[in-house]
């Protein structure tokens, strides 16, 4: 699809690609600049794996993608979490066809190995048939481990490098937005659901991170669900209590909404947006009974205080770097994986806060639906422009893109910058970083 | 219970104009066939029998369709440019007969997307609850089970 390079990049061609205000389309469209991020940014930060409540007992077990490999995120009869590439080291084979399930064993239909959920080696058939000095104890007969797996309070992480730096240096002050989600939970825990969504467009993974920091296009990708969500009558749903209108009506705000919105950059490429309810630009539901009733379960647990400190946490569309978003008052999370320069996944989830109200999850069910759904009327017209600018970006014409607005006013603030909700902060704070990873 | 021919024929044919309907691009009178509380259900599980606990591709009854239709005739809509041109096959129908005046209508469907410079192709089976009204039928639920509805799927765009 792109013409090729004929030489392997360096760090300045790396820093040549982007500027303050600009960045050049081959950061979108070069395979070469895909590898090397495959390289320097997937395969040597956190990434996301699994959720513990999918682990709860042993041999529970979630394949996945790490970077460019395929695992299997398992835990093992002695309690801990294994990350395994999901390959028999026989022949190669693929060993695990699903995507979730439980075992005490995962045996290769070839010649069949078989492995304990930590990957080690249990046993082979024939065993006579194999030379003297072949040892089920060596590694080199196990499934290969991801040799660096971390845990912060119950999201799983992998990391593909020699030596990274701890999980929690990682996430900085991003934590906040995990530890807040889980507060949220009556009984201090979250189960992730067994429903999720995976979305598959033809376009760079970045042009997703971007969009979802974005205050600037909703009024205008978005106008074909406003306008009907607006004509339509209120509260006419005999469903869902008019979440999915109020849910499209949401993306209709203007100007005038959008003053008080933040949108903040901190170090190593995480972006978030703040101030986003004091204007009541999202429907943020606190008067009808579901809320109440789960606002009295909150504030029994956690005392009137806190739990109103909880739930007044106002960030939005948390974007821990690289590929993970989460959302903690409507309780979503998306993961975005790519596959290659131009295809990316994008999984789409969402939690239930244990404790709460059935109603609540069944909010946070909906939430998925209308904003996650491959037939979202929200999400679709997001995904046509992440497309049309991959179409658009294919060619070398006039290569580079701009992300100049709200240069001007931007300023740094303690750890990172914060910017005005009209400017394109987050996609800079996003390519520093980039720039940073892939010149390190 | 098996049902008079002539009442089979009826449905049978009462599908069919469903799919004409969304085939030509008629989504306002498409909806009318729907009852005031009826109920379009895309799982997204196969199998799914719970739409508030489990996430569906589309649950939505005639308030919520109201404004997908609309949107469907929207200019504006980014993903319906240029507008999708489908090819509903409906086959292998088999009706029963429930309570007075209640049917069910189990079909296999294929449906052909076009749009631009690209097709795409779903494949499942549909579920109808009908209900006799002024000599035709309402659709009180629209069952899409997508063969692949638990896959990795491209953005949707017209009821399939």
């Amino acid at each position: 699809m792109t013409a090729a390079v004929d030489h392997p990049l360096d760090r300045n061609e790396i820093r040549g690609l982007v500027r303050q205000d600009y960045v050049h389309r081959r950061a979108y469209a070069d395979p070469e600049v895909f590898a090397l991020e495959q390289e320097r940014i997937f395969g040597r930060l956190w990434l996301y794996v699994a959720h513990e409540s999918q682990l709860r007992a042993p041999g529970e077990f979630v394949r996945t993608r790490l970077a460019a490999h395929e695992v299997i995120v398992t835990r093992h009869q002695d309690g801990n979490i294994y990350v395994l590439h999901n390959r028999c080291p026989h022949r190669g084979a693929r060993l695990c066809m699903v995507d979730r399930g439980r075992t005490r064993l995962f045996t290769c239909p070839y010649h069949a190995w078989v492995f304990r959920p930590d990957g080690t080696l249990s046993s082979v058939p024939h065993p006579q048939s194999y030379p003297a000095n072949f040892d089920l104890s060596n590694p080199q007969n196990h499934m290969q481990r991801v040799k660096h797996v971390q845990s912060y309070r119950g999201f799983v992480f992998a990391n593909l490098a020699e030596d990274p730096p701890p999980l929690t240096e990682h996430l900085g002050e991003m934590r906040e937005v995990i530890d807040n989600l889980i507060e949220r939970a009556p009984e201090g825990e979250i189960e992730i659901a067994d429903s999720s969504f995976t979305l598959e467009y033809h376009g760079n993974w970045k042009l997703h991170m971007e969009n979802a920091n974005d205050i600037f296009h909703p009024s205008f990708v978005h106008s074909s669900s406003v306008a009907p969500a607006r004509a339509a009558p209120a509260n006419a749903s005999i469903l869902d209590e008019d979440q999915t209108r109020e849910m499209l009506l949401a993306n209709g705000f203007g100007v005038k909404e959008w003053e008080g919105i933040r949108l903040n950059g901190i170090a190593g490429g995480h972006t978030f947006m703040t101030s986003f309810y004091d204007k009541g630009v999202l429907a943020n539901r606190t008067e009808d009974r579901v809320a109440q009733r789960y606002r009295a379960i909150l504030a029994e647990r956690l005392g009137a205080e806190r739990a109103a400190a909880v739930l007044a946490m106002n960030r939005f569309n948390n974007i821990i770097y690289p590929n993970l978003l989460i959302n903690a008052q409507y309780q979503q999370m998306r993961v975005t994986i790519p596959l290659a320069v131009d295809l990316t996944h994008i999984r789409v989830h969402c939690f239930r806060l244990k404790g709460a109200p059935d109603e609540m999850f069944h909010r946070a069910i909906r939430f998925l639906t209308t904003i996650g759904s491959p037939a979202s009327m929200i999400f679709s017209d997001d995904v046509e422009m992440l497309e049309r600018c991959q179409q658009g970006l294919i060619t070398q014409a006039g290569p580079w893109v701009n992300f100049s607005r709200g240069l001007d006013s931007d300023r740094r603030d303690g750890n990172g910058s914060v910017g005005g909700a009209a400017s394109e902060l987050p996609m800079r704070v996003q390519f520093e970083a980039w720039v940073n990873y892939l010149t390190q | 219970m098996t049902l008079p021919y002539e009442t089979q024929r009826e449905i049978e044919l009462f599908l069919l104009r469903e799919a004409r309907l969304l085939d030509a691009g008629e989504f306002e009178a498409w909806l009318a066939l729907y009852a005031p509380e009826g109920i379009y259900w895309m799982p997204s599980q196969p199998g799914q029998t719970d739409p508030k606990g489990v996430a569906s591709i589309i649950y939505e009854d005639h308030a919520i369709l109201a404004i997908r239709v609309r949107r469907l005739l929207e200019a504006r809509a980014l993903v319906l440019t240029p507008m999708p041109r489908a090819t509903h096959l409906i086959s292998n129908i088999e009706v029963a007969g429930g309570a007075a005046d209640e049917f069910t209508a189990e079909a296999a469907f294929m449906c052909i997307e076009h749009q631009g410079d690209r097709q795409r192709l779903y494949a499942g089976r549909h579920t109808h609850h009908l209900i006799r009204h002024n000599g035709s039928f309402r659709i009180a639920l629209k069952l899409v089970a997508l063969a692949n509805c638990d896959g990795r799927l491209a953005p949707m765009t017209i009821p399939i």
